[in-house]
């Protein structure tokens, strides 16, 4: 129990043993990084990241920023509640953002619209009975086909046995081949006004914060999540303490697959085009919200609280360069540095409160 | 018995040669998902699918310079007649050149310029844009059109670059700096320009990030048609009027003409890729007959604005 040197899952469990919630932690690390960044923009920009200096608002608070601090990360925000389930059962999964560009594509094709600018859609995929198609029919086309690449990646972890890391390398490659063999490289657009609501203003925001609360629930309070939790721990006593592991494991994985369909349905409305290249990295920006936000990639450790502050972490880091007006160049290197920093404080946090159990 | 083997051997010997009359061409395209880049390989497999001269095999480079050379060396060794180009780097093109010259087979750069192209052995061409003249016809229509709305005494813009790694994010953006350093339009300045990795939806984030600093422009110049429709996405979320703000992007793509004939977008620049992935082919198959060829065929980029819209619909 007092060796915290790999996966504190234990320690985890025993809530009765830690000071506090981890999600303190990184909740205390996103407030850090806001600090620093309004010091820096008081001492260089004479304006302040989160409150409204311009009087441009009715509120003290500067809304459009903070609008745009979640916006941008609710759809990746999406697949991220997806992979930290797949972490927590010590797999991971790397083919999220291929899934994410193949299912644009496909769910895009059937939610043409018929007319644009008065004439036939150039851009239309199938013949004219798949065009202006009631909006429910590309919206389950997107979860179905997520969900069937989860089902694959299931498939191949949990009955073939073969390492996740490889399995969903291999769908990540085979997924972005599909996306761009699809429409032979071509991008879809003009999608129906209906289609186009889906993704529209806070739309993103509203379903990523309710499918957080709705697995928040899951993950805490129903057999669902503590069998993740257990498999994750120790995959060979959650095995035989009756667990069906392979089972479970394949509903994870399809969990994860049919949230990054969603996430393709959300990012194709917003955009009002799908093209073969979406989605690129973005189940490493997935994996590292999860992982900021104290997923162990170890298994058995992490929370969906976690994660959404681990979104929320890097959703203020991108709008504070740009607040910043940070040099392009600079940027990637500070985030690298700042996603390792924070992994590090809550790694060695966690070896603090193991020792002194 | 002799009579079908005469006939079997009849057979084969016409397939063979019906087989060795098609050339096989090998094409390393800079990446497969790229729309400009779409509709020129488009382009060239229209033609593939038209002759029954020509046989072509595709690539994708996936932007990577190092696979892209790997997939030259894979087609000499596979012993095909010419190689098409379409180059991920165009400071790379000497060492392809030279992997190509010393096995003696023909090659051709489409597309983007090679960085040796003065001094490009024998048997070889290209048929590419100057990828200087893309940005700074947009810029300096731009910077005319800033001009005729009377801001003329000081106007402010935001560029969205592309991604980074990219010769070509990296060759438009010094375009528009050179041309806003000319005494005719250096009433321009710079608010910021960060990248948004050619994407629609991370211009949109990134417009949206600039917005909500509440800081006054006039121009939004994007690298390319994607992101430029990303920031105008954006713009409107906010409410801001089309009317107000100058808006230019580069390559012409069917979602930017409808976006400019609606008012959102004001310039946008074509490039004729398809007519430079058929001349590509052209060229390759006259280099494999030994015919003369013209070694530099520069293919023009075109302005388009509200004005002869029509013309690129």
């Amino acid at each position: 129990m007092s060796d915290g040197s790999e996966g504190t899952g234990g320690l985890t469990f025993d809530k009765s043993k830690r000071s506090w919630p981890n999600e303190l932690n990184v909740l205390g690390a996103l407030i850090l990084i806001i600090i620093i960044f309004e010091v820096l923009g008081a001492i260089f920009m004479q304006q302040s990241l989160l409150f409204d200096t311009r009087d441009r608002f009715d509120s003290i608070f500067n809304e459009a920023r903070l609008r745009i601090i979640i916006i941008q990360v609710a759809i990746i925000g999406i697949i991220a509640l997806g992979v930290t389930q797949v972490i927590i059962t010590a797999g991971i999964d790397l083919s999220s953002g291929s899934v994410v560009g193949a299912t644009a594509m496909i769910a895009m094709s059937f939610a043409q619209v018929a007319e644009v600018n008065g004439a036939m859609n150039p851009k239309a995929i199938f013949g004219p009975s798949f065009l202006d198609l009631p909006v429910v029919i590309p919206i389950i086309v997107g979860l179905t086909v997520g969900t069937l690449a989860g089902a694959i990646n299931g498939l191949l972890v949990a009955y073939a046995r073969i390492p996740p890391f490889i399995a969903t390398l291999g769908m990540m490659l085979f997924a972005r081949g599909v996306a761009q063999w699809w429409s032979l490289g071509n991008p879809v657009s003009f999608p129906t006004e209906s289609y186009a609501k889906i993704g529209a203003g806070m739309m993103p925001v509203i379903i990523f914060l309710s499918l957080a609360v709705l697995f928040h629930f899951i993950m805490n309070y129903t057999v669902y999540g503590k069998h993740t939790y257990a498999i994750g721990s120790n995959e060979a006593a959650a095995r035989m303490s009756g667990i069906n592991v392979p089972r479970h494991l394949m509903l994870v994985y399809m969990i994860a697959g049919g949230l990054a369909g969603l996430a393709a349905v959300i990012l194709t409305s917003k955009n009002l085009t799908a093209q073969s290249g979406m989605g690129l990295s973005y189940e490493l920006e997935a994996i590292a919200m999860a992982v900021i936000g104290g997923v162990s990639l170890f298994g058995g450790r992490g929370s969906i609280i976690g994660t959404v502050i681990g979104a929320l972490i890097i959703g203020v880091i991108t709008s504070g360069f740009t607040f910043l007006r940070l040099g392009a160049f600079y940027q990637e290197m500070v985030l690298g540095c700042i996603i390792v920093g924070a992994v590090a404080l809550d790694q060695w946090q966690q070896q603090r409160a193991a020792s002194r159990s | 018995m002799k009579k079908i083997l005469m006939a079997a051997g009849l057979t084969t010997l016409m397939m063979g040669t019906t087989a060795m009359a098609e050339l096989q061409i090998g094409v390393s395209v800079a990446r497969f998902d790229d729309n400009g880049l779409t509709v020129m390989r488009n382009g060239m497999t229209a033609f593939d699918d038209a002759s029954d001269e020509v046989s072509l095999q595709m690539e994708d480079a996936t932007d990577d310079v190092a696979k892209q050379l790997d997939q030259i060396n894979n087609f000499i060794a596979s012993g095909v007649d010419a190689i098409i180009v379409n180059a991920v780097d165009t400071n790379a093109t000497e060492a392809m050149s030279n992997a190509a010259a010393t096995a003696g087979v023909p090659l051709v750069y489409v597309n983007r310029q090679p960085i040796n192209m003065a001094t490009l052995p024998e048997g070889q061409a290209f048929v590419a844009s100057n990828e200087i003249e893309s940005g700074t016809l947009a810029a300096f229509q731009m910077c005319r059109q800033l001009r005729a709305e009377g801001k003329a005494g000081g106007a402010r813009a935001y560029v969205l670059v592309g991604q980074l790694s990219n010769q070509a994010a990296v060759q438009r953006t010094k375009d528009f700096h050179d041309v806003i350093g000319m005494d005719m339009c250096n009433f321009i300045t710079i608010i910021d320009e960060q990248t948004a990795n050619w994407s629609r939806d991370e211009a949109n984030d990134l417009m949206t990030n600039w917005l909500s600093s509440g800081d006054e422009f006039d121009a939004v110049f994007g690298n390319n048609d994607e992101m430029a429709l990303g920031a105008i996405q954006a713009m409107k979320a906010s409410g801001i009027s089309m009317d107000d703000v100058v808006v230019g992007g580069v390559d012409a793509t069917s979602d930017a003409l409808l976006a400019m004939s609606v008012g959102d977008m004001d310039v946008t620049v074509f490039q004729d890729l398809a007519g430079q992935g058929a001349g590509s082919i052209e060229t390759a198959m006259a280099l494999v007959n030994g015919e003369a060829v013209d070694k530099a065929v520069f293919i023009p980029f075109k302005l388009v604005t509200p004005e002869n819209l029509a013309d690129f619909q």
